[in-house]
């Protein structure tokens, strides 16, 4: 039975997790506990973003649909807590918490590899239908900026995609989130 | 609750749909955009180049049809990249006009003359332009 979210159980092994797991230092897997962990710091640290984001409310999910042939066999919701430029945490979240933020952008893998290889504008990702967002579009053009910093933020992390894994890391990974998920409900 | 439907051909295009849903969330709690909406008779076209997806919007005195691509002759026509259409609605209104003296602003005339962004039927259609702008802008 999975950990109840948000409550400190849950926060404290999803820390250890995250801790465990960075030890080795970037690169880091696109998806993964230890890479959301990292671009959190990344947003945490950044002045650029603080500056844009100084009237944003509202938190901003990241939605990876799955795909079981490169090890992710479900839907990855990588929540930001974000207000008026701090960002509070980023994390992984079950589905239902995912699904409930203020913000949702959802996408294919192949789309999101392609924002975070700077190969497909965020912007244009969504007058073409790659990515949907479920929230106040109002909102996210006054403050396009932080948003745009965010994007760029995620590219700096040069993560480590899960279709360039060798099928036993693949095998790995799939093994890896299967066990998060069964204990953090993710 | 505004008067905007999507024409069949808009069903295909996101943009379109996106861009509706934007202008019923601009228009909604807002008289003086509402007023602005009610006067304004203007077809627009607007083309995101990168994206190569374009959209028509009919104004039609209090009723926004949108149609996905180029419909009929329209009186303004706005070709630029994604990412500025979008900054075109982040234009602030102040007394009642698009304001372009602030860095939103001059990054739009900028892009203006260097040819980065396209109006035709700037001149001939100014004030359909000027309402277009206040009813688009999310400020």
């Amino acid at each position: 039975m999975a950990l109840e979210y948000g409550s400190d159980e849950w926060i404290q092994a999803y820390n250890d997790l995250v801790k465990e797991r960075s030890a080795g230092g970037p690169p880091y897997i696109m998806g993964t506990p230890e890479w959301v962990a990292q671009y959190e710091k990344m947003i945490q640290e950044d002045a650029e973003y603080k500056e844009a984001a100084k009237t944003w409310e509202g938190s901003v999910v990241i939605h990876i649909l799955p795909k079981p042939e490169i090890g992710l066999d479900k839907d990855i919701y990588m929540y930001m807590d974000l207000w008026h430029g701090d960002c509070n945490y980023v994390r992984i979240v079950p589905p239902e918490v995912g699904e409930a933020g203020d913000y949702v952008i959802t996408g294919e893998y192949e789309r999101w590899k392609a924002v975070m290889a700077k190969e497909l504008d965020t912007v244009k990702g969504m007058m073409q239908g790659k990515l949907k967002l479920k929230g106040d579009l109002p909102s996210i053009v006054r403050s396009v900026k932080a948003a745009a910093r965010l994007v760029d933020l995620s590219a700096s992390t040069n993560p480590i995609f899960p279709d360039d894994l060798s099928p036993d890391k693949i095998e790995e990974l799939r093994k890896f989130l299967h066990e998060a998920s069964e204990k953090f409900g993710i | 609750m505004a008067n905007i439907s999507l024409a069949p051909s808009a069903e295909e295009v996101p943009m379109a749909s996106m861009l509706a849903e934007m202008l019923r969330a601009n228009l909604e709690g807002k008289p003086e955009k509402a007023k602005v909406f009610e006067k304004l008779k203007a077809k627009v076209y607007l083309f995101a180049q990168d994206a190569e997806t374009g959209m028509t919007m009919e104004f039609d005195r209090g009723k926004l049809t949108v149609h996905g691509g180029q419909e009929g002759k329209p009186d303004i026509s706005i070709s630029t990249d994604s990412a500025t259409l979008l900054e075109l609605a982040n234009i602030k209104i102040k007394m009642g006009m698009p304001w372009y003296f602030d860095q939103t602003g001059r990054e739009v005339i900028r892009k203006l003359i260097k040819g980065e962004l396209k109006i035709k039927g700037m001149f001939t259609h100014l004030g359909a332009l000027t309402k277009v702008t206040k009813v688009m802008s999310v400020n």
